[in-house]
């Protein structure tokens, strides 16, 4: 420690100080005004994250403690806004029912219920229309198809009026002011919820418009009481309330949708693990996203590590095209090479079988277990550049000394390679290759653009298939056909995580044995 | 000294800080009541719109002369395509959501369940458009879309080896081979399938997917899909294990390759690939699809229009943009003739129908029904697909096609 | 370098005639590897070559030869291709400097400093990074949306606001790439610095970043190619087509199957992959130990 001190005493000259202070104080401006607009609206959690952590990077900063955190903030700052937020929201979503039918809040879904049940009349007539406002308030001033000028608003029917017409239509009224179009578009949602009650009798219906221009005739036939909370459809008498888990519900039960988010608790949860249609092939697809995953993890390290061994002896020649070539495929587009590599493996056309095996056919993407084959030799091809880039850097961390003792005690190229740079290069890239293994098992992009899953498992009550990895499973079942259940993909998420956490915590738990001894 | 330079430094910060933050909390109150004023009396409005990217420079046009009309300026904003729908439902009620989206008809039952669609008001327009657009653009019996145009699908022939349409199935396969091409007849498949392709096959086996109820409307309790045994039997004779005229391995891009090389006499395909054919040299002719069945051939209409949003701000402009503009003659050819595909105005469509190709699709989708947009649509494609590939394989056909009615029935029942 | 000898045995035997015979070897291999490598690249080359034909309908490859999709991509009003090249360079490249510099902060202080909770951080930072993303795109949008109205510069819409998102993935896997290289290069430097009067910022950045160059290259690189790879993300932020990125508009270009102009589409792939190679070609010489050639660690 006392090397830090040492350091510390000699690290900040007046001009790193002043330098400190200029963005500090830049900083802490800004996260002071900012936590005033948030107030301003009413946002005081945030407004309270903003300032607590201003103060905890000026105090970092500040201070001459805290060393390791005045490197690691900058990163963390980022980590923590835009990567644990994410994860924070998916938490956030798998305990509520956000799916299709529930995005909503309630009083969104009373207006849109409301909205979907305005049913023109079917032999209405259009009536020519004008909107016209006498102090605030807004009335029609409307053409009957008999020529006839009538005046109403949301209270007063419509009664004949005497007006001025221009070619046909009423166009003004006696004590009251003809809105333009342009003045209209100031109030469209005045304008568009209007609605005139034709006459006395609320079953006649009453006229709206939707553009302005033009009123028809209309009934409604849901009516909601705010204060009651009863949805009442008018036409058949029966009343919907609140079933509790986020929609309308009538008294047998029927559920009419558009609902809205609530919070569900564990429901989602108990759904991932105990639906009946998802256990039976749950187990399988877990086996084969393991299986998956590791044997990924392994053939594109061996493929990386052989490619920057060959590539490493400096006599050899051309190694830097050979170079350019390898990095190649992971310079394009991935879901393009998958692509184009689903196209070379189909049976009957494919390149593969045609040109390489010479017209063989060979069902790559429709038997089962080539499909398996066929999956892993695309995310191979697609993998290994990352892993050739890898350990090609890694290499250069074994120090030439250690190289050079060994060749001069007569240590063979096979020896010197399996028992001094392997170990060491294991070691390294342990980490690499258990977030690799962590990357493939959720590789959702490669298993559906090459198979799509599939072959489909016939038998199964999901559409699911025998190339399927368990967030693709989840994908299917979570957004199938029309419906989008974010909750349920959601908590599938988190368990997934916990899944690839759980076998990396002791892979690396493993590893950390063999780095202790170097 | 360490203490006196530390101390130096929070005089300093803190100095620095109230310093700027006073400067910006007076400027910063009066933004604060801006936001919260009432909104501001000026009379013009903006409408955003969302469209598919391809189809955003047709708009450009139309939207710069309604905003010369009416002053009411309009926003164009290209998405993409594969993410437009759900982005849509998501971010409708959120405030950053647009006023109109440009979408297709069986989007509709999404729309509606998720409360994010307002009703739009045709009025004496409505007997304007071709009765498939108006149908389709109907659910539930409110109208809520304004169609632009109308998509089906048709037989491509290739006249300079088949001089003359056929006049069913067999006799078009029996051209297709005298003309002496390796595929007489080719159609999009793929290992999963493609029963939107195969649908006018179906119904011309008597076998629509759902029956309709008394206000027209697609009815999900009757499946109507369990009729198609007979279509299957066929289906079954047609592929691997017969006279092998369609097979799950032709993908879209084998089809089209075949068929602009001249490989192919005939293609089941719609307007969109009609302009590879032309530019890769072949005598194109557009013919309604023979029918295999005892029925005519009913190819799915999928019809294409724009939709309000229900928690827009600016519905009475968003109507009066849609119903009043862009339910004229002039824009709706404008669409045309950026996308190809049939408009849905009458007019529109007899106008552009002097081209042999167009008018050809036209005849062919007089017969076409809309696809139904109802939620359990979406149960009947999770299965469909898979059972006629199975059939095509060589599966037994009735067999598939039974488990797939039951299948079909039970997630529907289920959901 | 010159031979005394000149009989084939003798040719054989010395230390270059085994030195060849055993990268014959080498090549044939390497060969094989990039035929493997490049086989489905010729199929985009291809395409690309060819105006009006398909990605994967045909194995006449070359059947036809014109540069049409290039000049039509080229002058497209509705793809703004050069646009997208520039916004994507600049985002890649800064997205990749930024990355390295913050992931190499934190690799200096995993590896020469001890602190509390170091191995968990270490191993929590990697683990952060594992959890599945099939939700962060409503997140991220939800997110940038209020970050938006709070301050527009980084934003829905925003160039620097999709740096931001990923500079949120700059702290993990590569941290520890970085953090194993870092414990390569030996104390005896730091203490040789501090005893010269050196403070620990001073060392980190004139004689630690030069040592460790080669994994900065790496980490750079990786960087680089993943920010001009990803479309998921950056369409989400960016809306405005000429804010967007090379994989957004190349995605966007074939997202309708049926409309899809899979031959521009190739010809601009290729295209985007050359700011690829050329990096690494720049690069490359850094990843193989340039400035560090053994001794002088």
């Amino acid at each position: 420690m006392t090397d830090l001190e040492r350091a510390r005493t000699r690290n900040t000259g007046l001009g790193g100080l002043i330098v400190k202070i200029a963005v500090l104080g830049g900083l802490d401006a800004i996260a002071v005004f900012l936590a005033a607009v948030l107030v301003g609206r009413g946002d005081y959690t945030v407004a309270g994250l903003v300032i607590v952590g201003a103060i905890i990077l000026t105090v970092i900063y500040l201070s001459e403690r805290f060393i390791p955190a005045k490197y690691i903030g900058p990163g963390l700052v980022f980590l923590a806004i835009f990567q644990v937020f994410v994860i924070g929201y998916t938490v956030y979503i798998a305990f509520t029912n956000y799916s299709t039918g529930h995005i909503l809040t309630q009083d969104q879904a009373v207006e849109a219920l409301l909205s979907q049940s305005q049913s023109r009349l079917p032999d209405s007539p259009s009536y020519p229309l004008m909107v016209v406002e006498s102090g605030t308030q807004l009335s029609f001033l409307v053409t009957a198809p008999d020529g006839t000028a009538l005046l109403g608003d949301a209270e007063n029917p419509l009664k004949p009026v005497d007006a001025t017409f221009d070619d046909g239509q009423a166009v003004a009224v006696d004590g009251y002011t003809s809105l333009r179009f342009a003045d209209i578009l100031g109030r469209q949602d005045e304008v568009s919820s209007l609605a005139v009650p034709l006459s006395d009798s609320a079953a006649d219906g009453s006229l709206r418009t939707l553009d302005g221009r033009t009123a028809y005739e209309y009934t409604s036939s849901l009516s909601f009481d705010s204060t009651t909370g009863v949805l009442t459809d008018t036409t058949t008498g029966e009343s919907y309330r609140d079933g509790g888990e986020g929609s309308f519900v009538g008294e047998d039960g029927t559920e009419i949708l558009p609902g809205w988010q609530v919070n569900v608790g564990l429901d989602n949860f108990t759904r991932a693990v105990s639906e009946p249609s998802i256990r039976g092939p749950l187990v399988y697809v877990t086996a084969w996203t393991i299986a998956f995953a590791a044997i990924s993890v392994g053939i594109i390290f061996a493929l990386g590590l052989l490619m920057a061994l060959l590539f490493n002896d400096p006599s050899m020649r051309g190694r830097t095209a050979y170079r350019i070539v390898m990095v190649l495929p992971y310079a394009f587009p991935a879901f393009l090479g998958a692509m184009v590599w689903s196209g070379m493996l189909s049976q009957s056309f494919g390149f593969i079988n045609q040109v390489v095996l010479g017209g063989a056919s060979i069902p790559w993407l429709t038997d089962p277990t080539l499909a398996k084959v066929a999956v892993l030799m695309v995310n191979l091809w697609l993998g290994f550049p990352y892993m050739f880039l890898v350990a090609t850097g890694a290499l250069q961390a074994i120090p030439g000394e250690v190289r050079e003792a060994a060749r001069m005690d007569g240590t063979s190229r096979w020896q010197m390679l399996r028992h001094i740079e392997l170990p060491l290069l294991l070691i390294s890239m342990a980490p690499i290759l258990i977030a690799t293994f962590a990357f493939n098992f959720n590789n959702f992009n490669v298993i559906y653009l090459v198979t799509g899953g599939g072959p489909r498992d016939t038998g199964a009550g999901i559409p699911v298939g025998h190339t399927d990895i368990l967030i693709s499973m989840v994908y299917k079942v979570a957004f199938t056909g029309q419906n989008r259940d974010y909750g349920l993909a959601s908590a599938f998420s988190i368990i997934i995580f916990i899944v690839v956490a759980a076998i990396s915590i002791i892979s690396f738990r493993r590893t950390k044995t063999l780095e202790e001894i170097s | 000294m360490l203490m006196t330079k530390k101390s130096i430094a929070v005089g300093a910060l803190l100095a620095v800080g109230l310093l700027t933050t006073g400067c910006s909390a007076s400027s910063d109150t009066p933004t604060a009541s801006a936001t919260s004023a009432a909104p501001d009396t000026t009379a013009t409005s903006t409408l955003t719109v969302w469209v598919d990217a391809e189809r955003a420079d047709a708009l450009a046009q139309a939207a710069t002369d309604y905003e010369a009309q009416t002053g009411i300026s309009v926003d164009i904003v290209a998405r993409d395509n594969s993410t437009l729908k759900d982005d849509f439902i998501q971010q409708a009620s959120s405030g950053s959501g647009p006023d109109i989206v440009m979408g297709a008809h069986d989007w509709l039952g999404e729309l509606t369940t998720n409360g994010v669609v307002a009703p739009l008001e045709l009025g004496d327009k409505a007997a304007d458009f071709l009765p498939v657009a108006l149908d389709a653009s109907t659910y539930d019996g409110v109208v809520y879309e304004l169609p632009y145009a109308v998509e089906n699908l048709a037989m491509l022939r290739n006249a300079d080896l088949v001089p003359e349409p056929a006049a069913n199935f067999d006799d078009m396969i029996a051209k297709g081979t005298a003309a002496g091409v390796e595929f007489p007849f080719v159609v999009e498949q793929g290992e999963n399938g493609n029963p939107y392709h195969l649908y006018p096959f179906q119904t011309a086996f008597g076998a629509p997917v759902f029956g309709r109820d008394d206000s027209g409307s697609y009815d999900p309790t009757q499946l109507t899909l369990g009729d198609g045994a007979a279509f299957a039997q066929w289906l079954g004779t047609q592929g691997n294990n017969g006279a092998k005229t369609m097979s799950t391995e032709i993908t879209g891009d084998i089809a089209k390759e075949k068929f602009t090389t001249g490989q192919a006499a005939f293609w089941l395909t719609g307007p969109w690939n009609v302009n590879a054919a032309v530019e890769a040299g072949i005598n194109v002719a557009v013919d309604a699809i023979p029918s295999p069945g005892s029925e005519a051939a009913q190819p799915f209409a999928g019809v294409k229009g724009f939709f309000v949003n229900q928690y827009s701000e600016n519905k009475v402009a968003a109507n009066d943009f849609l119903v009043n503009y862009l339910g004229t003659v002039d824009v709706q050819v404008a669409l045309f003739e950026s996308g190809g595909v049939l408009p849905a105005l009458t007019a529109a469509a007899d106008q552009v129908s002097s081209d042999p190709i167009i008018a050809g699709f036209k005849a062919a989708g007089m017969d076409a029904v809309p696809m139904p947009a109802i939620p359990a649509m979406g149960r009947v494609w999770e299965f469909w697909g898979i059972a006629e590939a199975g059939v095509l394989n060589g599966e037994d056909p009735d067999a598939t096609w039974l488990q797939l009615t039951t299948d079909v029935q039970s997630a529907i029942d289920g959901s | 370098m010159s031979t005394h000898d000149s009989t084939a045995t003798r040719l054989e035997r010395s230390p270059r005639g085994r030195k060849a015979k055993r990268h014959v070897w080498r090549h044939i291999i390497a060969l094989v590897l990039s035929a493997y490598a490049l086989l489905p690249l010729l199929y985009v080359v291809s395409a690309s070559l060819n105006p009006t034909g398909t990605l994967t309908g045909s194995n006449r490859l070359f059947r036809v030869v014109g540069l049409d999709s290039y000049r039509r991509l080229l002058a497209s009003d509705q793809f703004p291709f050069l646009t997208w090249f520039k916004n994507s360079l600049i985002i890649g490249v800064t997205t990749a400097v930024l990355s390295v510099f913050l992931g190499a902060l934190a690799a200096y202080a995993f590896s020469r400093m001890r602190f509390r909770g170091r191995r968990t951080g270490l191993l929590t930072i990697v683990l952060v990074q594992m959890f599945p993303q099939l939700l962060a795109v409503v997140a991220i949008f939800l997110l940038l949306s209020r970050i938006g109205d709070l301050v527009p510069a980084i934003g829905l819409n925003t160039q620097a606001g999709l740096i931001c998102v990923y500079l949120g993935a700059a702290l993990g896997v590569n941290t520890y790439l970085m953090y194993g290289y870092f414990n390569t290069v030996p104390s005896e430097i730091d203490e040789a610095a501090r005893v010269d009067g050196a403070g620990h910022f001073r060392i980190f950045f004139t004689i630690i970043l030069r040592l460790v160059a080669p994994i900065l290259a790496v980490v750079g690189l990786l960087s680089f190619i993943t920010s001009m790879n990803d479309f998921v993300i950056a369409s989400v932020i960016l809306i405005d087509p000429e804010r967007q990125t090379l994989a957004v508009g190349l995605y966007r270009m074939v997202s309708n199957p049926n409309y899809a102009d899979w031959s521009a589409f190739a010809a601009g792939a290729v295209m985007a992959s050359v700011p690829v190679v050329a990096l690494f070609l720049f690069l490359q010489k850094y990843i193989v130990g340039g400035l560090t050639a053994g001794s002088s660690k």
